[in-house]
């Protein structure tokens, strides 16, 4: 039998390399830990032109003149916050629809507290989705308007606009589920035996640590482990640094998930799947996805471990419109927001997308619809602010994705 | 003669003798204490003829105790006695028979993971695992343990004591639901190290070990995430996690009501109060924006 070889020796002195260069490396690291690090999050300026109880509407500032007649409204998911669209200057989704003429429109949904707990799909998606819908139209004298939602915020749009088509002009969904029949990722086959009832019953909204707990657990060797280890070999590196506090600022920055959402989504979406069989209601009517008549972009991420592909591809085959278009991109699930390549990737493909479907009808605008306990902070200002229709002689501003 | 039938072992015999004896004792006891006061007292000032309160209670004490000495020493007080003492080793036996039962269950376990110490860990498999301490010990306590929290309360307070029994109960459940599913967690590190040995041992055979240390690490984090991924989706993990997280709501809901107990007393308002509050007002809203749609 030879014997093995274990260059113990040639380990040792590696060994001893790496040591010094650990001890460099900490230096230089107390040095940036102990400086100025810039990790504010969500820096694009903006107006909050309408709130109504926890939930605002902002309205950014435009950093060009405005090239599309129609307004997009960005629905974010109601885990975790809508900060990952505007990062930092340089890798924003925001930026890139601003710079791209786009007049965007953002829903935040805010921090739900305990008397939160009995608002389900009904009320964020017929009640304050459909407000804001409203007001914006009122707003820009608009019949229809443009709708992205991303993640649980494309189930939410999915479902609006095949309630509500005549409000809406162009949908685009990204790494949105609407097919919850797989077991390919981990939410679906933990999902499936969860008792949501008793754990609404118990303590009304999903706590936020406990959802941060959760997604941690999908894969704790690389977002527990592998993830603090890359900090501490990078720490040195003040950009790094700063990109990493801030990723982790956003990351668990959760709010509380309202209990009948969670209820709803679980029970409907991940135990029935009847969104994709055109089963589910909400507010009493029933969600016909065949009533989804206009265009859709559908947008995934390939190595999406929370909404696999397999979430994401039936879509476009059980909605009513002619006009579909599936992308299927090579990363994760916020790979496509975070990633300054896949945002160059994707955010002008949605605008070129919306760009060329952004002729107006000319019917008459609807009247501006007025709702009770409605605190419309700003509309005043707003209202000043109204835009007219963008002039067609404006140089058109193309990013090849 | 005693009747050797109904007291085999001569216990009631034995008992009488042993009460007789007492009574022997503690009678002149008594009757010296007693003189001994008297004495004591001729040497106090005149006109204190009451003994001292404390000393004449004992005086009590020490003859109630000859009285009763006395009175267990007639054969049918010992026979009753020793009727209804009777039936304590068999509720004793019980006990300790599913005692033992438990134990050696345990046992049984223990050693059949210890006959397993040594074999060949393959690689991104997970059978087998359902055989676990915490999930015996959580089978054993809801079979045999569970029932003894179940058992009525009585008087006054019988509500909060079935509360805190309650409590104390779900606790114990959740408890063991959640060693097991910590101890799940743990697996893929143990199951991971293992094959990192026999793979390294492989690479030094082949002289393909890595220089750089880091390699060993990207090595076994991949490793790692590949145990961690199996695992999830075994239905032992889905089922470990529903009960824990079943159990830990159960335990938080006993908790809060027991809580919301102790807080009535208290000038503050209990969530579930608040609760209706907020459902009341959520109605309402809705109520009123239906009525301004209209």
């Amino acid at each position: 039998m030879s014997e093995v070889k274990i260059p113990v020796d040639l380990i040792l002195s590696k060994l001893a390399e790496d040591a010094e260069k650990v001890q460099s490396r900490a230096q230089k690291a107390s040095e940036v830990l102990l400086g100025d690090l810039e990790t504010s999050l969500a820096q694009t300026p903006y107006e909050v032109v309408y709130q109504e109880d926890r939930v605002k509407l902002k309205h950014y500032l435009p950093r060009t003149e405005i090239r599309y007649k129609t307004p997009l409204l960005v629905t974010y998911a109601l885990i975790n916050r809508e900060t990952m669209l505007d990062l930092q200057p340089g890798r924003s989704v925001v930026e890139r629809f601003l710079d791209a003429g786009i007049d965007l429109y953002m829903i935040d949904w805010g921090y739900p507290s305990r008397k939160d707990r009995f608002q389900g799909f009904d009320d964020h998606i017929n009640g304050y989705m459909d407000h804001v819908i409203d007001y914006i139209r009122g707003q820009h004298a608009v019949e229809k308007i443009n709708l992205m939602g991303i993640c649980m915020g494309g189930t939410f749009s999915v479902i609006y606009a095949a309630l509500n088509p005549q409000k809406i002009k162009n949908l685009v969904t990204t790494v949105t589920p609407t097919n919850f029949d797989t077991k390919k990722g981990l939410l679906h086959v933990w999902m499936e035996n969860i008792d949501v009832d008793r754990v609404v019953d118990t303590f009304g909204n999903l706590p936020a640590d406990v959802m941060n707990l959760g997604f941690l657990l999908l894969n704790p060797a690389r977002l527990m482990i592998d993830k603090y280890v890359g900090f501490m070999e990078h720490m040195d590196n003040k950009t790094f640094v700063e990109n990493f506090v801030r990723m982790e600022k956003w990351i668990f920055d959760s709010p509380d998930l309202p209990g009948e959402v969670f209820r709803q989504f679980i029970k409907d979406c991940y135990q029935g799947n009847k969104l994709l069989k055109s089963k589910m209601e909400v507010g009493g009517q029933r969600v016909d996805l065949k009533k989804l008549t206009m265009p859709l972009l559908n947008i995934y991420g390939k190595y999406d471990h929370l909404v696999p592909p397999e979430a994401c591809d039936q879509l476009v085959n059980k909605v009513g419109s002619k006009d579909t278009e599936d992308i299927c991109l090579d990363t994760g699930h916020i790979g496509i927001y975070v990633s300054s390549k896949y945002q160059a990737k994707f955010a002008p493909k949605i605008a070129n997308w919306l760009k060329a479907r952004d002729k107006i009808s000319k019917k008459r605008a609807p009247r501006k619809r007025k709702t009770a306990g409605a605190k419309s902070v700003g509309a005043k200002k707003a209202a000043t602010k109204k835009k007219t229709a963008p002039k067609r002689a404006a140089k058109r501003k193309t990013a090849s994705p | 003669m005693t009747d050797k039938t109904e007291d085999p072992f001569g216990l009631a015999a034995m008992a009488a003798t042993w009460m007789k004896s007492m009574g022997e004792f503690w009678g002149p006891l008594s009757d010296q204490w007693s003189g001994g006061q008297e004495q004591r007292q001729a040497g106090t000032k005149p006109g204190n003829d009451e003994p001292p309160k404390g000393q004449a209670a004992l005086a009590a004490a020490l003859k109630n105790w000859q009285a009763i000495s006395s009175a267990m020493a007639t054969p049918e007080s010992m026979a009753a006695l020793l009727k209804s003492s009777g039936t304590m080793p068999e509720v004793l036996m019980s006990l300790a028979q599913t005692s033992l039962g438990s134990f050696l269950e345990l046992q049984q376990n223990m050693l059949q993971r210890l006959g397993r110490l040594g074999e060949s860990a393959e690689a991104y498999e997970f059978i087998d695992i359902d055989e676990n301490i915490f999930r015996i010990w959580s089978d054993i306590y809801e079979k045999e343990f569970h029932r003894f929290f179940q058992i009525p309360q009585l008087g006054l307070l019988r509500t909060y004591q079935e509360k805190l029994s309650r409590v104390a109960d779900k606790y114990n459940l959740f408890q063991s639901n959640l060693s097991e599913f910590l101890r799940l967690l743990g697996l893929p590190f143990s199951r991971s190290l293992q094959v990192m040995q026999e793979k390294l041992g492989r690479m030094a055979e082949a002289g393909e070990l890595p220089d750089d240390t880091r390699d060993y690490y990207n090595l076994w984090v991949r490793v790692l995430e590949g145990h961690f991924m199996t695992l999830f989706q075994t239905p032992e993990y889905v089922e470990t996690l529903s009960r824990t997280i079943n159990s830990l709501a159960d335990f938080s809901a006993s908790r809060d009501a027991a809580l919301e107990d102790m807080l009535s007393s208290l000038p503050v308002a209990k969530k579930s109060e608040m609760d209706e509050l907020g459902r009341e007002l959520y109605e309402i809203k809705k109520r009123l924006r239906k009525l301004e749609q209209n």
